[in-house]
């Protein structure tokens, strides 16, 4: 670009023509130090931006050093253009002009002189404006106060003020000045510095408390490059306060909390672990016969099974309630064939056996449930009239006969012989159809449309004794099991007394094999089981389930009639 | 022609906006209830304008150094310094010694500020323009002239209601008692006719007066809230 070059050609006719060099602002005066040195001004400087003075130095030439030898002359255009000797050569200080406030213009430029009369030389030369050599002089009256000491007691926060320098005539606006405040730890060499501040005070965070601080402050026209001198230090000291022995207990303390209540959950837990267990696992549902346990259908034998469906009550009123069924047997009491009436009272007594069954493997219901037998029902006394045997107790039997055994829900070996006692003590005798099976098999059907029925096989005492004993193992078992809930895992450990077993699925295959219209039972049967809710076959009541009457007689199973009878001592009729 | 005639009319319709928008239409912002403008109160106007007026001297002096960085070679600060009072503004009579300064009326303050500032619309306008005409040119530079340009209007625009105000004069905006005919650099460097030399000497001296408004400004506000110490000693 042209202007550069132009520029540099300017430039070396100045350093030729003059051989001087000028500066502005704070380096108004060359600094050089050369052994040989004209006189020269060292500085010119205002404090107030209504005064400044002057001073300047003979330099080496000694003859030039007496006062008097050197002239100062200023110039300002804004006036004339004629020079003009200093004013005021202050008499107490050497080389020294004053201008007053009447010689003083402001935003006028001034060029002065440095010149030795006698020979008309002039050694030095320089031009400024007053602002541009405004130095305001130190502020006054530094002070600190604390603000704050850190909880740690390790740090503090002070404010320090100050007033402005009094020479500066701040409150009118003529000068606006800034401060610059420093500070250092003491007898270190780094000042720390803190932004402009326009404001009288400032604050300084984070000193240490067991230092010792040195703070100054200076100031400059706002806009202007040239700082004033320091003001006197001040020495900022803040006691240490030993607090850290309180942090000590305090975090003991919190520490002996935190275990305390670590152990306490851990006992919480320890303690409450099964209901903890229902509440995060609860169980799977598993479906069940109402009063049966499933696992027991899985892996039990089918002499268990038969005990225990026998005992189920479930039967009784749909027997009961099946006025087909009763009406049935009521016409057929004259029936000289022996293979129907036997039939019939088979039935009859499969009802009875089944009930002293249900007495003896299920407890009284101490719960107020009332029992199945329906009093509206006239036929359970035809039916007990059909005995023979029974013909005189009648009504005692009707209790027996509507199953007690309906109530089951308590625990109670004793309830369920003082049950036990009242059927036995109403039937003396038993009568050959005790010995019936709970189930009886379709054996043939009428000319007339009725089914003939004829009881299922019988299992040996012996087994069915053992099957008693466990079965009653199985029911203390139960009573000693939690509350309303026993977890599948729980029935399955009942049921592993129970001696090997065949599959389930061989257990429900068993039953088709041994009655031949069987079919139906287990299907029908265990699935109207799925409804129950009953988490347990011997503590609740079962509800009354509906079921179709051909399933209580189409199945054929191990008779339960025989360990019943076992058990209480009673002669077993073969088949 | 219709067209034609459209194009007429909106060019006529613009000039006239224009006029009415920058031309000299004095402010008719007025205090009561019917006025577009909201009021303000006097001391809170003459606040307003002095932060202007700090701020506009603030960029000014960056604007200062930062042409002098770059593009003015060491050496040359002391001729500008020499050339000092060749500003335009030397036609003025401005008192420049305190004394004298505090000794001049408010009207005289005001109507000092109000000319100062008036006096470098124009040449801040070509300081814009001949600044884009360098190459290097730090584009801060360029911002803060523009800037500054911007502020000195509005500056302008609070002079002239505090005028009103203060003085109960009415007075037209935007209408410079500065003589344009005169060039500022009349037989000052007739060998050195460097834009350097000139721009550098337009903004030392616009900083200059810069100063001196606020510091007109700064004694009027001191006048206005504190009778008794702000006058002379």
């Amino acid at each position: 670009m042209a202007h550069s070059l132009s520029l540099r050609l300017l430039y070396l006719g100045l350093m030729c023509g003059k051989g001087l060099v000028f500066a502005q602002g704070s380096e108004l005066f060359s600094q050089e130090s050369d052994a040989m040195k004209e006189p020269h001004f060292t500085s010119c400087r205002s404090t107030e931006l209504v005064t400044f003075r002057c001073w300047w130095s003979a330099g080496t030439f000694q003859n030039l050093s007496e006062p008097g030898a050197l002239r100062f002359f200023y110039q300002t255009k804004a006036l004339s253009s004629e020079w003009y000797e200093c004013p005021d050569y202050t008499h107490t200080v050497e080389n020294e002009c004053y201008f007053n406030k009447t010689f003083t213009r402001i935003w006028t430029s001034y060029c002065i002189q440095l010149r030795s009369v006698p020979q008309n030389t002039t050694y030095d030369e320089a031009c400024f404006t007053v602002e541009n050599i405004v130095y305001p002089d130190p502020p006054v009256g530094l002070n600190w106060t604390l603000l704050n000491v850190s909880r740690s007691g390790l740090h503090f926060d002070v404010l320090v003020r100050w007033t402005p320098p009094p020479s500066a005539d701040v409150k009118t606006g003529w000068m606006s000045l800034v401060y610059q405040l420093q500070y250092r730890v003491k007898n270190t060499t780094y000042w720390e510095m803190q932004e402009l501040e326009s404001g009288t005070q400032q604050s300084i965070y984070g000193l240490h408390t067991d230092k010792e601080y040195e703070v100054r402050v200076r100031c400059k026209m706002s806009a202007f490059n040239n700082f004033g001198e320091f003001s006197n230090s001040v020495f900022v000291q803040v006691a240490q306060i030993p607090s850290k022995e309180s942090t000590f207990p305090m975090a003991l303390v919190l520490s002996f909390i935190l275990i305390g209540v670590v152990i306490l959950l851990i006992f919480i837990v320890i303690s409450q672990q099964q209901r903890l267990m229902v509440i995060f696992l609860p169980p799977i549902p598993a479906p069940k016969i109402k009063g049966i346990d499933p696992e027991l259908l899985k892996n039990g034998k089918l002499d268990q099974l038969d005990s225990l469906l026998s005992s189920h009550d479930m039967y009784k009123p749909d027997f009961y309630h099946e006025d087909p069924w009763v009406e049935f047997i009521q016409l057929d009491i004259d029936d000289p064939t022996d293979k129907n009436s036997s039939d019939t009272q088979h039935l009859l007594g499969l009802s009875h056996s089944g009930s002293s069954h249900n007495l003896n493997l299920k407890n009284d219901d101490d719960s107020g449930r009332a029992s199945c037998y329906d009093p509206e029902i006239p036929d359970p006394e035809d039916l007990a009239s059909l005995l023979p045997n029974h013909s005189e107790q009648g009504e005692h039997q009707h209790p027996v006969v509507s199953r007690n055994s309906s109530s089951n829900p308590d625990l109670g070996i004793q309830q369920e012989s003082e049950v036990v006692d009242t059927p036995i003590q109403t039937q003396p005798t038993v009568p050959s159809w005790v010995n019936m099976d709970f189930y009886a098999q379709v054996s043939d059907f009428t000319p007339a449309g009725e089914v003939m029925l004829s009881p299922g096989q019988l299992n040996t005492s012996p087994e069915k004794k053992k099957k008693e004993e466990e079965n009653e193992k199985k029911i203390q078992f139960q009573l000693v099991s939690d509350g309303a809930y026993t977890s599948e895992t729980t029935a399955r450990q009942f049921s592993s007394d129970v001696p090997s077993s065949p599959g389930p699925e061989q257990e429900y295959q068993a039953f088709p094999t041994q009655v031949v219209e069987g079919n139906l039972w287990n299907g029908e049967y265990l699935v109207s089981v799925n409804d129950s809710h009953t988490p347990y076959l011997l503590l609740e009541p079962p509800p009354a389930p509906v079921l179709p009457p051909m399933s209580d007689y189409t199945v054929a199973e191990p008779p339960s009639k025989s360990s019943f009878l076992a058990a209480y001592g009673l002669p077993a009729q073969p088949r | 022609m219709n067209r034609v005639k459209v194009l007429q009319v909106c060019a006529f319709l613009l000039i006239l906006a224009q006029l009415l928008v920058s031309g000299a239409v004095p402010l008719d912002c007025k205090d009561d209830a019917g006025s577009r403008c909201a009021s303000i109160s006097q001391e809170k106007l003459l606040d307003r304008v002095i932060q202007h007026a700090e701020l506009i001297y603030r960029v000014s002096e960056e604007c200062c150094t930062l042409f002098e960085d770059m593009f003015v070679p060491y050496p040359l600060h002391v001729l500008i310094n020499q050339a000092g009072n060749t500003c335009h503004s030397k036609h003025i009579p401005i008192p420049t010694s305190k004394s004298e300064i505090q000794q001049i009326s408010d009207s005289w303050l005001l109507h000092s500020v109000l000319f100062l500032v008036q006096s470098w619309m124009e040449p801040l306008l070509y300081l814009q323009t001949t600044l884009d005409q360098y190459d290097d040119a730090p584009n801060a530079l360029l911002s803060k002239t523009k800037w500054v340009s911007d502020k000195l209007l509005s500056l302008e625009q609070g002079v002239v209601v505090l005028i009103r105000k203060m003085l109960d004069e009415g007075i037209m905006a935007s209408s410079p008692i500065f003589d344009h005919t005169q060039s500022p650099y009349d037989g000052q460097f007739p060998e050195v006719l460097e834009s350097v030399i000139r721009d550098y000497h337009l903004l030392t001296c616009f900083k200059k007066d810069t100063h001196k408004v606020e510091t007109f400004l700064k004694l009027l506000k001191c006048r206005q809230s504190n009778k008794l110490s702000c006058l002379p000693q």
